[in-house]
């Protein structure tokens, strides 16, 4: 597709990109083009009849319309069935004999995605931030742009759309930084998540047969392996989308670095962030200023973190892990003035690196909640690899520290001993080269080196990617399924 | 109001909302220059400029405060 991008002319190019972003969707499942075009039309249509009707009444008709219609299908085919087993249940245990029907198909791809990015298209032509798309085309292509259709990033159209009308020249050294970009994620998908992955997958289908060391191992290496999982598949698409000139929004921005939960979020799947702050979160907020400041703040930092646990899938753990984290966040928020000045007297440097242990620990927790299959999963793990693991190092205690009561601790993780050991130098390998990045650009940094070095960096990354990358157990994008 | 009389009361209300001193405002600063000012204290601080002034914003209008200039700006037409 790219060589093809290249060789037409401009005019000719979105209907390229358009042909091959819908090849790319069928290639899942037919039919759900079918809804990605249904969504596309709608939005088409209501959003020039936002633009063009004349009273405040008509525009909230078509922006009702709009987002009752792209939710709707959201709804339908993302959360119909938990909310009707949710209701069989509560049935069933007050006796009312009630059967709640199910619904059978399987989630379409992207779809939590692509319907973000559309509403967000929606209310802001009814924002008057945008005005309505009259190509049709073009804007067909906006909704389905194969680099971030599937799991984002979630881009907004101020942003994306004029994208598509400006001429793209071919460029060596975008079209090598992009493909640099789609190297490193997709080395941070094979070789890092998915090898994490063994263990992780191990220990989590079967939690409780398990009890102390292997439970924390498992949900320490759970946040490195989403987030190399889902940062790896924003790398691609934004480096792919960079190879024939587009910029996409940067989703991650080195998460594990925060200091605090609000900083956190600025820092993880930004371009989600950012969306449920100015369509959910602003708004609540501001609708609600004259409950008083705090109570406004803390029920629309509920409201929205909730939401935004549920965004994630239809599951009782990850409405959980939401609101954990609207919790700290209220805490954070409602605390700011009292823990400034109880930590007045630590020097800077020091409160920081707490604050970082601080957040670490709380993201491990957290994270159960979203990796766990279910509650009860979840609510075994926690207070089990705490109490475990502290009996686990008192018998190693006891044991004089010998290596074979080491090796046993490391025992029940699914996974040859080098295979854990060489996950952890991974991750230590990972956040090194996160700390360089965080102080230059490193392509940018090696591009005035010589060539030698600069090939000697690549062939050794693409050795210790095949060498080491996990591909016999591939393991799909977890934001897929979202 | 002119404008420096809107930025002086400014300077009182940020420096009060987020119990600093120190804080220096000029009609260029953003909310990266002043620590404590994200979107989660943005709300106070918009709740007391507006007690202070007297005026009430829309959501609109709040979410295109990109720097003090803005805020001063925004004041300014309301009080007019």
């Amino acid at each position: 597709v790219v060589s093809l991008y290249f060789a037409v002319p401009h005019r000719a190019r979105w209907t390229l990109l358009l042909a091959a972003s819908y090849y790319f969707y069928m290639s899942w499942r037919v039919e759900y083009a079918l809804l990605i075009m249904a969504s596309t039309l709608v939005v088409y249509f209501t959003t020039i009849g936002i633009q063009e009707a004349e009273s405040e009444r008509r525009k909230r008709f078509f922006v009702g319309v709009s987002v009752v219609f792209n939710f709707g299908l959201l709804f339908v085919f993302k959360y119909f069935n938990f909310l009707g087993s949710s209701l069989q249940q509560l049935a069933d245990h007050l006796t009312l004999g009630v059967h709640v029907p199910v619904l059978h198909f399987l989630l379409p791809v992207g779809i939590s995605f692509y319907t973000f990015q559309i509403v967000s298209y929606t209310i802001d032509v009814y924002r008057g931030d945008k005005e309505a798309e009259r190509h049709f085309g073009i804007f067909a292509l906006f909704v389905c742009f194969f680099p971030q259709l599937v799991a984002g990033p979630i881009e907004r159209s101020g942003d994306l759309l004029p994208q598509f009308f400006e001429k793209h020249e071919f460029d060596y050294v975008r079209v090598t930084d992009g493909l640099k970009q789609m190297f490193w994620g997709l080395f941070k998908k094979v070789v890092i998540a998915d090898r994490l992955a063994v263990v992780v997958d191990h220990v989590y289908s079967n939690p409780t047969d398990l009890d102390g060391f292997p439970l924390l191992l498992a949900s320490v290496f759970f946040p490195f392996q989403v987030y190399c999982d889902f940062s790896g598949y924003s790398d691609i698409a934004v480096g792919a989308a960079r190879v024939m000139g587009f910029e996409l929004t940067t989703n991650f921005n080195r998460p594990y670095a925060a200091r605090s939960v609000p900083e956190y979020w600025r820092r993880w799947h930004i371009s989600l962030t950012t969306w449920f702050n100015d369509y959910l979160y602003l708004p609540t907020v501001v609708k609600r200023r004259d409950w008083g400041v705090r109570i406004a703040v803390v029920w629309a930092l509920m409201v929205t973190f909730t939401l935004s646990g549920l965004w994630h899938g239809a599951y009782w753990t990850f409405i959980v892990f939401g609101m954990i984290h609207g919790s700290a966040l209220c805490i954070e928020f409602l605390t700011r003035a009292r823990r400034k000045k109880l930590t007045a007297f630590l020097p800077p440097l020091v409160y920081s690196y707490l604050c970082l242990g601080f957040m670490l620990s709380f993201i491990v927790f957290v994270d159960v909640f979203f990796r766990a299959s279910t509650m009860s999963d979840a609510l075994y793990i926690i207070p089990h690899m705490i109490t475990g693991t502290v009996r686990d190092l008192v018998d190693l205690k006891n044991a004089g520290f010998s290596l074979g009561a080491i090796k046993g601790m490391f025992a029940g993780l699914g996974a040859p001993k080098w295979d854990i050991a060489l996950a952890m130098v991974l991750i230590v390998f990972l956040e090194l080269v996160q700390l360089v990045q965080a102080r230059i650009v490193i392509r940018e940094a090696l591009r005035p080196r010589p060539t030698w070095q600069r090939w000697s960096l690549y062939y050794a990354m693409g050795v210790l990617f095949l060498l080491l990358g996990a591909f016999n157990n591939s393991v799909q994008f977890i934001y897929f399924q979202f | 109001m002119t404008q420096d009389e809107i930025l002086a009361a400014l300077l009182e209300i940020f420096r009060e909302t987020f119990d600093d001193g120190g804080i220096e405002l000029s009609r260029t600063t953003t909310a990266d220059d002043v620590d404590g000012w994200d979107s989660l204290t943005h709300i106070q601080l918009v709740s007391a400029v507006e007690g202070h002034f007297g005026v009430r914003f829309k959501l609109q209008e709040i979410m295109k405060f990109n720097d003090v200039g803005d805020l001063c700006d925004c004041i300014a037409k309301h009080t007019a």
